[in-house]
C-alpha cells in the first residue's frame, strides 16, 4: 500500500469519527449521548413543522395604514414643493419649521379620506402655482378636481397596488430579518396575498410569546422637536376624570430656557387607554403640523406624585410634537446595546448613516436647547434637551423608567436593537391567525416514513449485496457513510428534517448508489475485456467519474430552484436532496475507491468478483 | 450475479419510428391533459381548507361523506391509510362566511344596527374575521348581536384601531370548528373535539404559488438545457431536453387520467424527476462522446445502439435500485409522501424509457437535420 491511500482511508475514517460525533446528540432521544459530546456539539438536526409539531403563525398586513402612510408623506411633500414654487425655500434645502409656517400661511395642505390630499390657497394665483406638471412631477400623483382656490389630488390607483404589494413584500422581509436576528432558527417566513405566515417549529411556549411580540411590533423610530411654545394643552377644557393637567420647565430655545408649559397625565390601571383614548378624541382639533403623543411618566421627575407605592402601575403623560419627522430609523446605519458607565444602565447607541448624520446634524442644529422627542412606534422614549448640535451622526436611546430592573432594561435593550436593526415594518400586522400542529399527527407520521426510510435503505443495501458481492460490499459501506455524512452535515448547517425530507434521505440512498453501479459496471466491462483487476478498479474509476459528476450536478440543480421555490417541508427535502447528492460524490467516488484500493492492492485479489 | 448480459448489440433504434410516434401522442396528450380535463388540484394550487380529523371511534368514509353532505358541506373525503377513525376532509371553500353572504351580512348589519351605517366590510383572506368600520361608535354587543341575527357564527367582536376610525372586527367561528360542532351534533360522542390540523390556502395565493410551480419547471429546464450544453456539445441538449419534457408530461397525464391530487409535493416530485431523469441520459451520451473517438467510421445509428447496449445494465439498475428505496413509501407513506413517492416512481420508469427512446433518437435526427453537411 502507497502513503497516498494511508492517507485518504485516514482521512474517511476521520470524518467518520467526526460525524458520529456530530450526530449523536442528534439522535440522543433514541441513542443517549455522553453529556460531554452534547457539551461540544450545540447543533442539532431539527425536526420540521410537520414531524415535531409547532406553531404557525399568520399575520395580516395592513395595507391600508401603508397607503395612508405614503399619503401624510405626500402632504409634507406637497408642502414642500409649494414652498419652492411660493420662493420661500430653494430646492434641496431642508425648510425649517418658521419657512413651513410661511407656507402654511398661504395654503393649507391636508389629508381627505384615505387617498386624496386637499390643498386649499388663499389666492387664486397661488393654486396656479400647483398646476398639473407639477402634479404629475410626483409620479404618483393625480388631480382628482380644481376650483379657484381648492386643488384637490389623488395617489393613483396603480400606485396603490404597488404599495400594497411592496407593503406586503417588505413585512415579510423584515420580519424574517428581524426572526433571523433573534437567532430563533428553523423558522419559515411566506407571503400569501396580503397575509404573512411564519412556521416556528415545537419551541416552548416563553420563546413563541417573545417572537410574537418581536415580530408584530412596528418598530418606527422616529425624531421630533417637541413644540414647548405654544402651550395647547392649556388651552383644554372639561378633561375627563381621571386625566389631570400639569406643568414642567422646559426649555424652549436658546431665548427662553426656561419655559412652562403644560401636559396631560393619567395615572393608575388603565391609564394608558384612558389617556390616548381622550388624545385620540382631540384628534383634528391639535393645531396643524403639531400632534400629541404618549410617553411613559418619569416619576423621579414627578414632583406632585410624592412618595410613590411600590409595583404601582405606570402612569402616563402626553408631549406636544412638530409632526415632521426629520430623522427616522431608516437613516439608522447601526444600532447595538452598550453601557452607561456611570449608573451602570444598559441603553442602544445608534449610528446614522451619512445622509442621516447630515440630518440629524441639521435637526440638532436648529433646535439647540429645545426638547427633541425620541418616538418609537408612535410612543415617545424620551425627550432630552439638545445641548448642542449633535455631529458625527451618532445618538443614543435610554430605555425604562426608573422602575424598571437591570435585566428588563437590558432586555428591553437588546430587542429593540433586533427590531432597529432589522428596519421598521412598513405598515402595521395584526395576527390573522394561529395553529398549533399537534405533536401526535407528528409522531405518527415519523413513525410510518422512518419505517418507510428504513425498509427502502434495506431493500437497496440487500440488493447491491445480492447482485454485487464483494463490490455490493463496497456499495453499501458507501451508502451507509452517506447516510452518516448527510446526518452529520445536516447537523453542522441545522438544517430542518422534514417528512419529505426523510423520503428525500431514503431516495438519495438510491441515488447515491448510481455512482456505485456506475463503476461496478465498468469495472465488470473493463475485467470482461481481459484486464488485470488493479487497471479495471483505476479505469473504471476514472471513465465513471465524469459521468456520475454530470449526472448528480444535474439533480443538484433541480434541488436548488426546489429550495428557492418551496416552502415548509418541500424545502426540508431540497436540503436533504442538495447535501445528499454533495455527500455521494464523496463517498461513492472517494470512499469506495479507498475500500476497492485496498481489495486489489493490500489484499492482492487478483481476480477481482463484481457479482 | 448478472441479469442484463447482452450478447451483442441490440438494435435499439431499428423500431425508433413508431415508438417515438407513441410517446409523442402521449407527451401531448400530457400537454392536453393540464387544460382539458385539468389536473385535480390540492388546496395548494386551488385554495380551500384541508381538515385533518380523528374520530374517537372508527367510522366508515361514506357515512362521514354523507353525514357532513346533509351538514351542508361540498366535500371531498379521503380516509387515512391504515386508520378507519382518521381522516382528511377539503373544503373549496376557505371561509366560514360565502361570498354571497357578505352582502347580505351587510346589509342586515345596516338594518339591526339603527341609524349608524358601514362604511366599509372585508373579509380576511383566512375568513375567519370580518373587519369593517362604522359611520360612528356602537357598542360591540350590539354588533355581535346582530351578526347573530344574520345567521353568522360569531366568536366575539371588538373595537380595534383608534377611537375615531370606529373600526370593528369579528371573529368567526372557524369553518374547522363549524364542521366539528355539525359533527357533534349529529355522530354525539364519536365526534373529535379538536382538528389534529387545519389548513387554508385563499384562492388567490393558489394561483401564485401555481405560477411559481410553473415557473420553477421552465427554469429548472433551462438551467440542465444550460448545463448540457456547456458539458457536451450543443447538439446534445435538444434530445436531453425533449425527452425531460417528455417525462414530466407523461407523469402529469398519469395524475391526471387518475386523478390523483396535484399539490406543491407533486411539483416537488416533478422537478426531481426533471434533474434524475437527465442524469441516465448524460450516461449514455457521455458514452456515446467515448465511443465516438474509438469507432470514428461509426454513424450515429450505430454508436447509439452500441452505447445504449453498453450502458443498458447500468440503467436498469440504477433505477431499479432507487425505485426499490422508494417503493415502500408508496406502499406506507403518509398521505403526502404517497402522492408524492408515486410521482418519483412514474418519473423514474418513464424517465429511465425515454433515454433509450426519446433523447439517443431525437439526437440523432437533429444530428442528421443540422449536421449532416457539416
Amino acid at each position: 500500500m502507497d502513503r497516498g491511500w494511508y492517507l485518504r482511508s485516514g482521512l474517511v475514517l476521520c470524518l467518520l469519527a467526526g460525524s458520529l460525533f456530530v450526530v449523536w446528540p442528534s439522535v440522543d432521544a433514541w441513542l443517549p449521548a455522553p453529556a460531554w459530546i452534547k457539551d461540544r456539539v450545540s447543533s442539532r438536526i431539527a425536526p420540521g413543522l410537520d414531524i415535531k409539531g409547532g406553531l404557525r403563525l399568520t399575520y395580516e398586513v395592513e395595507v391600508d395604514e401603508a397607503i395612508r402612510d405614503r399619503r401624510d408623506r405626500l402632504v409634507d411633500d406637497l408642502l414642500d414643493r409649494l414652498g419652492v414654487e411660493f420662493g420661500t425655500f430653494k430646492q434641496d434645502e431642508r425648510p425649517t419649521r418658521e419657512q413651513l409656517d410661511v407656507v402654511r400661511a398661504r395654503v393649507r395642505v391636508e389629508p381627505v379620506g384615505d387617498r386624496q390630499i386637499r390643498a386649499t390657497f388663499k389666492s387664486a394665483s397661488d393654486a396656479k402655482k400647483l398646476s398639473l406638471e407639477q402634479i404629475r412631477k410626483f409620479g404618483d400623483l393625480k388631480e382628482e378636481s380644481r376650483t379657484e382656490t381648492v386643488v384637490t389630488v389623488a395617489i393613483r390607483p396603480d400606485m396603490i397596488d404597488d404599495l400594497r404589494d411592496t407593503a406586503v413584500g417588505q413585512a415579510r422581509e423584515t420580519i424574517a430579518d428581524r426572526i433571523d436576528k433573534l437567532g430563533v432558527r428553523e423558522t419559515s417566513v411566506t407571503a400569501r396575498g396580503t397575509d404573512i405566515a411564519v412556521e416556528i417549529p415545537g419551541a416552548d411556549e416563553a420563546s413563541f410569546t417573545r417572537i410574537r411580540e418581536i415580530i408584530s411590533r412596528t418598530a418606527r423610530l422616529e425624531f421630533k422637536v417637541v413644540d414647548d411654545d405654544s402651550d395647547y394643552v392649556s388651552t383644554l377644557a372639561e378633561l375627563p376624570a381621571g386625566i389631570e393637567r400639569q406643568s414642567e420647565v422646559a426649555s424652549a430655545g436658546p431665548e427662553n430656557p426656561q419655559r412652562v408649559v403644560t401636559y396631560l397625565v393619567a395615572r393608575g390601571e388603565g391609564a394608558r387607554q384612558k389617556l390616548a383614548g381622550y388624545v385620540d378624541s382631540l384628534k383634528g382639533k391639535v393645531p396643524e403640523g403639531r400632534e400629541l403623543l404618549l410617553g411613559e411618566l418619569d416619576e423621579s421627575e414627578d414632583v406632585s406624585a410624592g412618595p410613590k407605592p411600590a409595583n404601582s402601575a405606570k402612569s402616563w403623560r402626553t408631549y406636544l410634537l412638530h409632526s415632521r419627522a426629520d430623522v427616522s430609523g431608516e437613516d439608522v446605519k447601526e444600532a447595538f446595546t452598550a453601557f452607561d458607565q456611570e449608573n451602570n444602565r444598559p441603553y442602544v447607541a445608534l449610528n446614522f448613516n451619512q445622509k442621516g448624520a447630515d440630518k440629524f446634524g441639521q435637526l440638532t442644529g436648529r433646535n439647540v436647547k429645545r426638547r427633541m422627542a425620541i418616538v418609537l412606534d408612535d410612543r415617545v422614549e424620551s425627550a432630552p434637551v439638545i445641548q448642542t448640535e449633535i455631529g458625527g451622526g451618532r445618538c443614543q436611546i435610554t430605555l425604562g423608567g426608573a422602575a424598571s430592573s437591570y435585566n428588563e432594561t437590558l432586555q428591553e435593550a437588546k430587542d429593540l436593537v433586533v427590531v432597529l436593526r432589522a428596519g421598521a415594518l412598513p405598515a402595521p400586522i395584526r395576527p390573522a391567525n394561529e395553529q398549533l400542529i399537534g405533536p401526535s399527527l407528528g409522531a405518527d407520521a415519523i413513525e410510518k416514513s422512518a419505517l418507510g426510510a428504513l425498509l427502502g435503505i434495506a431493500l437497496v443495501v440487500g440488493f447491491m449485496l445480492l447482485y454485487y458481492q464483494v463490490a455490493g460490499i463496497v456499495a453499501d459501506v458507501a451508502v451507509l457513510l452517506n447516510i452518516l455524512f448527510l446526518l452529520a452535515l445536516m447537523a453542522l448547517f441545522e438544517a430542518t428534517l422534514t417528512l419529505p425530507g426523510v423520503a428525500g434521505i431514503a431516495l438519495t440512498v438510491g441515488m447515491a448508489v448510481d455512482a456505485n453501479v456506475l463503476i461496478n459496471e465498468r469495472i465488470r466491462e473493463e475485467l470482461r475485456a481481459g484486464k488485470s483487476a488493479r487497471v479495471a478498479v483505476d479505469q473504471g474509476f476514472d471513465r465513471a467519474f465524469w459521468s456520475i459528476f454530470d449526472g448528480q450536478l444535474t439533480t443538484f440543480i433541480s434541488g436548488v430552484v426546489l429550495f428557492q421555490y418551496g416552502t415548509g417541508p418541500i424545502k426540508g427535502f431540497a436540503v436533504t436532496l442538495m447535501i445528499g447528492i454533495a455527500t455521494s460524490l464523496f463517498t461513492g467516488v472517494f470512499c469506495s475507491r479507498v475500500m476497492f484500493d485496498w481489495i486489489v492492492r493490500g489484499l492482492r485479489v487478483k481476480s477481482l468478483k463484481v457479482g | 450475479m448478472e441479469i442484463f448480459k447482452p450478447k451483442g448489440t441490440i438494435d435499439f433504434m431499428k423500431h425508433r419510428g413508431p415508438i417515438i410516434g407513441v410517446s409523442v401522442l402521449l407527451a401531448l396528450c400530457g400537454l392536453l391533459s393540464v387544460f382539458w380535463p385539468g389536473p385535480n388540484y390540492g388546496i395548494d394550487f386551488k385554495g380551500g381548507t384541508e381538515v385533518q380529523l380523528r374520530f374517537k371511534q372508527p367510522i366508515e368514509q361514506g357515512k362521514l361523506r354523507q353525514t357532513l353532505s346533509t351538514a351542508g358541506y361540498d366535500t371531498e373525503v379521503v380516509n387515512v391509510e391504515g386508520r378507519a377513525d382518521e381522516y382528511l376532509v377539503r373544503v373549496g371553500a376557505v371561509s366560514s362566511l360565502p361570498a354571497e353572504k357578505v352582502a347580505s351580512v351587510k346589509q342586515a348589519l345596516n338594518w339591526n344596527i339603527s341609524g349608524v351605517k358601514i362604511d366599509e366590510l372585508k373579509v380576511s383572506p383566512g375568513g375567519d374575521k370580518i373587519t369593517f368600520r362604522m359611520r360612528d361608535e356602537v357598542d360591540p354587543a350590539q354588533i355581535e348581536a346582530a351578526l347573530k341575527a344574520a345567521d353568522v357564527e360569531v366568536r366575539s367582536v371588538n373595537a380595534f384601531g383608534s377611537s375615531e376610525q370606529h373600526r370593528y372586527e369579528a371573529q368567526l367561528v372557524g369553518l374547522a370548528d363549524q364542521m366539528i360542532k355539525s359533527l357533534h351534533d349529529t355522530l354525539g360522542e364519536a365526534a373529535p373535539d379538536e382538528p389534529l390540523r387545519v389548513e387554508w390556502v385563499g384562492p388567490k395565493a393558489g394561483r401564485q404559488l401555481r405560477d411559481a410551480a410553473i415557473k420553477s419547471i421552465l427554469w429548472t429546464i433551462l438551467f440542465i438545457m444550460g448545463y448540457v450544453a456547456m458539458r457536451f456539445d450543443l447538439r446534445f441538449a435538444p434530445g436531453g431536453i425533449v425527452a425531460l419534457m417528455h417525462d414530466a408530461l407523461i407523469t402529469v397525464l398519469v395524475f391526471v387520467v387518475f386523478q390523483r391530487e396535484v399539490n406543491l409535493s407533486t411539483v416537488a416530485a416533478l422537478l426531481t424527476i426533471l434533474g434524475y431523469s437527465i442524469n441516465d441520459t448524460i450516461v449514455i451520451f457521455d458514452r456515446i462522446r467515448e465511443n465516438m473517438t474509438r469507432m470514428r467510421d461509426a454513424s450515429l445509428y450505430e454508436l447509439i445502439n452500441v452505447s445504449t447496449t453498453q450502458t443498458l445494465s447500468r440503467s436498469i439498475l440504477t433505477s431499479l435500485v432507487t425505485l426499490l428505496s422508494i417503493i415502500p413509501f408508496l406502499i406506507w407513506g403518509t398521505p403526502v409522501i404517497r402522492d408524492f413517492a408515486l410521482a418519483l416512481v412514474i418519473g423514474m420508469v418513464v424517465g429511465s424509457y425515454s433515454t433509450i427512446y426519446i433523447a439517443a433518437p431525437i439526437t440523432e435526427w437533429m444530428d442528421k437535420k443540422l449536421f449532416s453537411r457539416a
